[in-house]
């Protein structure tokens, strides 16, 4: 285990160099230009020039970059151009945000699209199946942007329930996870589904089955625990979509998460918050694809990590 | 202009692009449908709160220090924490801040500002005439890394100082605690004008590293908390020099999205809401609706620079033929909710120097054919159309391309961020750049000097790279004129030799129009984006609280 964890952790490094390295190449190459987007529409060229020294940014790419992963390794992801706040303020100030929407939307649609897919296996092509396998192209199909504006429309426009956007307690976090998870929930409901079946054809289902078990202790314990294996393989993945896929949740709701900081970094030509949230957000996607793989030992006992 | 690094709702070029507005733009009139049919609107109950709520920013502010205000947010987050030595009103006009009067020398070269006394800091320290000093030394200085220090420039050695090639600004000079002078490098009628941007905002000498983070002014509301992509909270202070604001505090939300912004309008969530183009006709035709709806002519041209350098472009001839090719009442009408007037040149309406006489360029395809047949094009030109990916600019391109294609003119179109478009306009890359440009302060001088002075070619502001030693050496003069009457007469002498030169499309000075609820007493849109600064406006609640 703990070689498997010390293994893991070094074979990141060469990933997070590679992000690091393409991330910098991609903006170098990107039109735009970072000096000008810090002294606004009317500059003089001698503002501009000295500037752009000062940030190395008339220096050979080869220089700029070794300025960069310098600092990186001292631990310094760098300061922003335009807000001159150290990136990592910003970044653990915002992820934390994100985190919270994400996983509230991945519990949400890890019960219940599991639930769903769970039902819809006991009976296939019963009337719940047939209903929820329709819910399920929809919830799949709308974008989340759509989704978004439809909840806000009619849970706070049209019945006054919740708030419309913004950051505070549970009543502002529930439309955005739902409109987050809403995507997840259709294909947790699927995959679950067809691995139910899957698992409830087998062998072994059906010897539980002669035992006499009751059908409650055949599904939840017997055929569900195998059944969560590619369920799990989807949320590790999803997990992904749901930080990135939180950019347009998080601006539809007003949400101050990470993703709204690198479209709006982006889009200010903000090179070292670009990178550093960048680089941040691979971490965690190496730590997420980590824990992923341990929760397949904990649900398969025939996967192991050494 | 102020719009540059993430344009704000009131101005220019871009909303954040990756941001889903244009996608969700159906979804809006979803929205409006549903305020329009229901109960919804205008029918939220007036708030207990003593808390106003604004909700025109749409992103987050670069930073709450003076020094750093390049972008909208930040300049009016600066106008309510901060004094200058002047100020703009809502309607745009020059009034004395902390300084009570000021006085120039008969050469026209030196300001005397004469101080208010008893003004104290947030923080208790008393504000006197060394204040200014420190305050423009740190907007200039180097250090600081602003990048804005123009509006300073016309102050003898503040250009120097800038450059770090001298240790203080020469022309400044603190006569005692209540008078600082101001020496010019060339006399400039203007400068007062300068004085009451936000990078020229006073601070006081203490000021720490997160000075940004926690700013600390003379101005009517005091810093209380930046929740970063959320909310700023501002509290009262009581001991405004200028009457202190009417309502205890005042939060300015940040909502990205224009639909949300309006859902949270209609909850009675928010008290002001700026209204997007495409919903203004909506809006307009309820009665209901039409009574929240406050306008202003806003100090904002919408324009096609023309870059006068590129090939066929060159020949002023089809220049014209462009401008006449364009019905660009049509598109005002079509595409901008109507929100604004023609413009017959760069001077808009409300500024002195504007000519009621001139009228713009007639929709007339004729004329533009003959004119291009003239010019040895008779079989049209091909040019390239840049526009940004926001807001109503993609569309109007589109129909721009349209409307020349009429005239044989074959436009391809090019849709890049706000970020690559500006570099590659400024760069000289572009034929024609859609785009706008927000005034920073009222003075024709700011349409006229950055858009087509030759010394503003390029990162100036000048995209059109026009370049009239005729229209330069007017603007010149106008620049360095004391007498109003005869700069006025200037001003619109060279905006009439623009005009005819055609270095850009002219299309319309902007008219901002601003949703307002029904509770919300003194509320006035502003003209120029620091000039609402919230002190006279209040909730008049029905039981009275307070």
């Amino acid at each position: 285990m703990t070689r498997f964890l010390a293994r893991r952790l070094l074979l990141a490094i060469p990933t997070l160099v590679g992000v690091l390295i393409v991330t910098f190449l991609l903006l170098y190459v990107a039109p735009g230009d970072p000096v000008q987007e810090m002294v606004g529409e009317r500059a003089d060229s001698a503002t501009i020039a000295r500037l752009r020294k000062e940030l190395h940014l008339d220096e050979p790419v080869s220089m700029q970059f070794v300025h960069y992963a310098g600092g990186i390794l001292h631990g310094d992801l760098g300061t922003s151009y335009i807000t001159r706040r150290p990136i990592i303020q910003d970044v653990l100030e915002r992820f934390p945000k994100t985190l919270q929407l994400a996983g509230t939307a991945m519990l949400i649609a890890s019960i219940s699209g599991i639930l769903i897919g769970v039902l819809s296996a006991r009976h296939p092509d019963g009337l719940f199946d047939r209903l929820s396998l329709a819910g399920a192209y929809l919830g799949i199909s709308f974008p989340v942007y759509w989704v978004g504006l439809l909840f806000i429309l009619f849970f706070s426009v049209k019945w006054h329930l919740l708030p419309p956007s913004g950051y505070g307690g549970l009543r502002h976090l529930i439309l955005p996870a739902l409109a987050l998870g809403t995507r997840s929930i259709a294909f947790q409901a699927r995959v679950t589904r067809s691995a139910m079946l899957d698992v409830l054809g087998s062998d072994y289902v059906r010897t539980a089955r002669a035992k006499g078990l009751r059908e409650r202790v055949v599904v939840m314990r017997h055929a569900l625990r195998n059944a969560l294996i590619p369920v799990i393989t989807v949320l590790g993945l999803d997990f992904g979509n749901y930080l990135t896929g939180s950019i347009l949740t998080e601006t539809i709701f007003s949400w101050p998460g990470i993703g709204r900081y690198v479209v709006n970094a982006i889009s200010r030509r903000d090179l070292p918050a670009i990178t550093g949230s960048v680089l941040f957000l691979s971490v965690v996607f190496v730590v997420v694809n980590l824990l992923t793989d341990l929760a397949y030992a904990k649900a398969d006992k025939r996967v192991s990590l050494s | 202009m102020m719009s540059t690094v993430l344009p704000g709702r009131t101005s220019a070029a871009s909303r954040s692009d990756a941001q889903p507005s244009a996608a969700s733009r159906a979804l809006l009139l979803v929205l409006c449908a549903a305020a329009l049919s229901g109960a919804a609107c205008g029918g939220a109950s007036t708030p207990t709160r003593h808390t106003l709520i604004d909700s025109r920013d749409n992103y987050d502010p670069r930073s709450l220090d003076p020094a750093l205000s390049t972008d909208v947010p930040t300049g009016r987050a600066v106008s309510l924490v901060f004094d200058g030595l002047a100020r703009f009103t809502a309607s745009a006009e020059l009034v004395p801040d902390l300084a009570t009067r000021w006085e120039v020398s008969p050469d026209g070269l030196t300001y005397t500002y004469h101080l208010k006394s008893g003004v104290h800091f947030h923080d208790g320290s008393l504000f006197t005439a060394s204040d200014v000093r420190h305050s423009f030394q740190r907007a200039l200085n180097p250090a600081t890394k602003g990048g804005r220090g123009w509006p300073l420039y016309p102050i003898r050695g503040a250009k120097e100082f800038a450059a770090g090639t001298a240790k203080s600004i020469e022309g400044l000079q603190v006569v005692d605690d209540s008078t600082v002078r101001f020496t010019l490098t060339e006399p400039f009628a203007i400068f007062p004008k300068m004085l009451a941007m936000p990078v020229t905002a006073i601070v006081p000498k203490n000021t720490p590293a997160n000075f940004g983070e926690h700013p600390i002014g003379t101005g009517p509301w005091k810093f209380v908390e930046w929740r970063h992509d959320d909310y700023v909270l501002y509290a009262r202070n009581a001991q405004y020099h200028d009457g202190p604001p009417k309502e205890d505090s005042l939060m300015a939300r940040i909502i990205p999205e224009m639909s949300t912004a309006e859902a949270e309008f209609e909850g009675g969530n928010v008290d002001v809401l700026w209204l997007p183009e495409q919903a203004t006709p909506s809006w307009e035709e309820n009665d209901e609706t039409r009574a929240l709806l406050q306008s202003a002519p806003s100090l904002r041209l919408i324009y096609a620079g023309i870059n006068t350098t590129h090939g066929p472009l060159r020949d002023v001839r089809v220049r014209q033929a462009i401008n006449y090719a364009i019905d660009t009442r049509m598109i005002l009408r079509r595409l901008m909710g109507g929100r604004g007037v023609v413009a017959a040149g760069v001077i808009p309406p409300s500024l002195a120097g504007y000519d009621s006489t001139r009228a713009p360029y007639p929709y007339d395809t004729a004329k533009a054919r003959a004119l291009l047949r003239e010019a040895g094009y008779p079989n049209g030109i091909d040019v390239e159309l840049w526009s940004g990916q926001t807001e109503q600019f993609p569309r109007i391109a589109q129909t721009i391309q349209a409307y020349l294609a009429r005239v044989g003119i074959r436009v391809k179109l090019v849709q890049r961020d706000a970020s690559s478009m500006r570099e590659a306009a400024r760069k000289g890359n572009t034929d024609i750049a859609l785009k706008d440009w927000y005034a920073d302060y009222p003075d024709a001088e700011n349409f006229l000097y950055p858009l087509l002075h030759s010394a503003n070619k390029g990162v100036g502001g000048n995209v059109s790279f026009y370049s009239n030693p005729v229209f330069d050496s007017i603007v010149s003069r106008a620049r360095r004129t004391e007498d109003d009457t005869l700069r006025t007469r200037l001003y619109t002498q060279a905006d009439s030799i623009a005009f005819h030169d055609a270095p850009m499309i002219f299309l319309f000075f902007y008219k901002e129009v601003d949703a307002v609820q029904p509770w919300l007493k003194g509320y006035q849109v502003p003209s120029i984006f620091t000039g609402q600064r919230w002190t006279d406006v209040y909730i008049a609640r029905p039981t009275k609280t307070k």
